[in-house]
């Protein structure tokens, strides 16, 4: 007879706090908007997971479709790399090359991952966890899940939520930063527009020389970088057109559903449900706020060796985050805000493809140095 | 340098996090750095 109410008697209250946590992320992604193609899926797939026996994981042995996509596609990296094609494809480095002296933001707002690597060690965890904390602040999704999994696969789960969690939170982020570390004036400057196109054979030739200089500097970042090129390239060359919104799309959509949902399937509740995954969380958001400030102090910083009609708008800096393009779109809000028909849109951008490259740099070098240190 | 890593080693997980994070923002300076300079030098290219 117990067999027959087994789903009940399996119910026990820390599935109902994943249910719970499952319904959250649902209703951010359906009430709020954020980032639902990712949070829809993370959401129903840790109700899946949670069910009682969790049949859609494992069942008697036998893997159940979740764990089928976590092995084909998590666990052997294919479907962050499959998304950095995609991304790739949806890159437009135009405004970056119309203002170049932008790429450096995409340096200094990778602050944030570092600072939280060093946070996470004073807090207890071993380096390669604290290295895939950090890279919550690559802001980037795929490249956390990329390095979550060569080095803290039991902290995956927590660490994709929280990258894609904070990712979707940057309009709430990152305004108050900038403000905080801002005068009014500042937010005001006036940045001129550059008109010139970029040649084509630029276009093309960067993604290649880009991938070539990467894979020399971080061997191990080429999957990353490659992926993310090869998308570029495929845009960029301008002769397979079909392939480039094939990727822009079809592939973008598809791969990130089931990424979602594989991600909410590995949200097991005993997993999931512990001291660290709350420090996590609470350590991607400082990794983020971190992030924005390095970024609007590195402008700051630059604006003191800048004659005055060459000034930097500061609030530029925050753009350097891979959140591509929301955290342009933003600080354009916020500078039209302060004052209006102040247009800084195109260097936000600029600054933002650069964030895009820093954040897969930053996570090859992470890849790169930290087997160096600790075996 | 190798005897630099070896040192690093058998520190504690702070000061290697340290030194990660010091090499990793050298690195990313330096290659956005790099790629800045084939921009430009792109773009000087292409003026002629």
């Amino acid at each position: 007879m117990q067999d027959v109410f087994i789903g009940f008697t399996s119910i026990t209250w820390k599935m109902l706090v994943m249910y719970g946590i499952g319904g959250i992320l649902i209703w951010l992604a359906i009430k709020k908007q954020y980032e639902p193609m990712l949070l829809l899926p993370i959401g129903f797939g840790a109700i899946l997971v949670n069910l009682p026996l969790s049949i859609a994981w494992e069942h008697e042995g036998v893997p159940g479709f979740l764990r089928i996509l976590y092995d084909a596609g998590i666990a052997n990296e294919l479907f962050p790399l499959l998304i950095f094609i995609a991304v790739g494809a949806m890159i437009d480095f135009g405004p970056l090359f119309r203002n170049p002296l932008m790429i450096f933001f995409g340096a200094a707002a990778q602050f944030g991952i570092f600072a939280t690597m060093i946070m996470a060690t004073l807090l207890g965890f071993d380096l390669k966890t604290a290295a895939s904390i950090g890279i919550i602040g690559a802001a980037d999704g795929p490249t956390a899940i990329y390095v979550a999994n060569k080095f803290a696969r039991d902290y995956l789960a927590p660490i994709s939520v929280a990258a894609y969690s904070y990712m979707s939170l940057v309009p709430i982020i990152q305004p108050p930063v900038i403000r905080l570390l801002t005068t009014k004036e500042e937010r005001r400057i006036h940045m001129p527009l550059h008109e010139k196109q970029s040649p084509q054979w630029l276009r093309i030739l960067f993604p290649i020389l880009v991938t070539m200089t990467a894979g020399i500097v971080a061997p191990i970042s080429v999957p990353l970088v490659g992926s993310l090129m090869f998308g570029n390239l495929i845009r960029e060359s301008g002769v397979v057109e079909r392939l480039s919104q094939i990727a822009q799309n079809e592939l973008a959509y598809l791969v990130t559903l089931l990424l979602g949902i594989t991600i909410g399937g590995s949200m097991s509740a005993e997993k999931f449900l512990n001291w660290n995954t709350m420090l996590i969380m609470a350590m991607g958001l400082v990794a983020f706020i971190f992030d924005t400030a390095g970024g609007v102090l590195f402008a700051k910083m630059v604006n003191l060796f800048l004659p005055r009609e060459r000034k930097i708008n500061p609030m530029i800096g925050a753009c350097g985050i891979s959140a591509f393009p929301m955290s342009a779109r933003v600080v354009q809000k916020m500078a039209s805000e302060e004052e209006r028909g102040n247009i800084i849109l195109m260097q936000a951008i600029g600054a933002n493809v650069s964030g895009q490259l820093g954040s897969i740099l930053a996570g090859g070098l992470v890849l790169a140095l930290v087997p160096l240190l600790v075996k | 340098m190798t005897e630099f890593i070896e040192t690093l080693r058998s520190a504690s997980a702070t000061v290697q996090a340290i030194a990660v994070s010091v090499g990793g923002l050298i690195g990313v300076f330096a290659t956005l750095a790099f790629f800045f300079m084939m921009i430009v030098v792109a773009d000087r290219f292409g003026k002629r």
